[in-house]
């Protein structure tokens, strides 16, 4: 019975961070359909879709309580996806390498 | 079972090194396999940005309604879908088999709609000329291969996870499965979900007209 209990405090704590990552959501399609520079959107979107997924993974995934986990698993992860950054000045390069409109 | 007993059974018997991490075997599996698909889906949101930002005249042919619209909807039943695969965990973990097994049936409808959802789209999108190389607006094709290739590969680990989550319900029901599988099926829902929250806006509200 106190597990039950125990159990249902965590379901309504769940709930409270699913009712968080929809609120996100619905900045997200907020800032797309009040048509934000689309610089402006990307930065945006990528900032709130690192903040959500962060909490999925310290919420739902529990890695809040598996810190020794977390620090094996994560900062490698982040650093791979750092390493491949490297191609955004190319990409910029050839953006700014258009040719204007006829 | 509790979060204790499962980690307890990381120990792997007398004379058997424990787990580094403290947890079951299958769990730091599942977070191996969890990472390097990350570093995937990483890589291909990475290469999708690139061909975004370095193309010319990229089409952006999506509307609120009816894609965005449809997009929020697929994102708020995989979002709740975690929710029930908690409630699956929990109910697990206590002992709760017919109640673990309910919340696992409600995840598993809840992909299955998620899935309707997104082939449903994409029906739309093909009756409307998008291929994997066509761009029926007359822009260049690479928007067409990105997108169904991004979310087509999400929409598999999508269908693996319901086909996974049925197999473990089984196993549970019979007894041959325990907690720990409802929960390492868990987490690899749970990053399914995680994608999800970086296609959504790249791939749908970087593309909205």
């Amino acid at each position: 019975m106190a597990g039950e209990s125990q159990g249902g405090s965590r379901m309504r704590a769940y709930v409270a961070v699913w009712l968080g990552l929809l609120a996100i959501v619905a900045v997200e399609v907020g800032l797309t359909v009040a048509h934000v520079p689309a610089g402006t959107l990307v930065g945006a979107l990528l900032v709130l879709a690192v903040v959500e997924a962060t909490i999925a993974l310290l919420y739902f995934m529990h890695l809040k309580y598996e810190r020794r986990l977390f620090w094996a698993l994560i900062p490698a992860l982040v650093f791979v996806l750092v390493l491949m950054d490297h191609f955004w000045p190319d990409a910029l390069r050839l953006m700014h390498q258009r040719l204007p409109g006829p | 079972m509790g979060q204790t007993a499962i980690t307890m059974g990381a120990t792997h018997g007398p004379g058997i090194e424990a787990s580094p991490f403290g947890i079951p075997s299958r769990k730091l599996a599942v977070w191996l396999f969890i990472v390097a698909d990350a570093a995937t889906f990483g890589a291909i949101l990475f290469a999708y940005g690139y061909l975004r930002v370095a193309n010319p005249d990229w089409t952006r042919p999506f509307t609120v309604w009816p894609t965005v619209a449809n997009g929020v909807a697929m994102t708020v039943v995989l979002l709740t879908s975690s929710v029930t695969m908690l409630g699956a965990v929990l109910a697990a973990e206590q002992g709760r088999k017919p109640a673990a097994l309910r919340w696992l049936a409600a995840t598993m409808g809840l992909g299955l709609l998620f899935a309707a959802l997104h082939l449903r789209e994409w029906l739309h999108m093909i009756g409307d000329g998008w291929g994997l190389f066509r761009n029926p607006l007359g822009g260049p094709v690479l928007f067409g291969a990105t997108f169904f290739g991004i979310t087509g590969l999400h929409l598999l680990h999508v269908v693996s996870g319901v086909a996974v989550m049925a197999a473990i319900a089984v196993g549970f029901r019979r007894g041959r499965l325990d907690a720990g599988h409802v929960e390492a099926t868990g987490l690899y829902w749970h990053f399914v979900d995680l994608v999800w929250m970086f296609v959504f806006p790249l791939v749908y509200l970087m593309n909205v007209r």
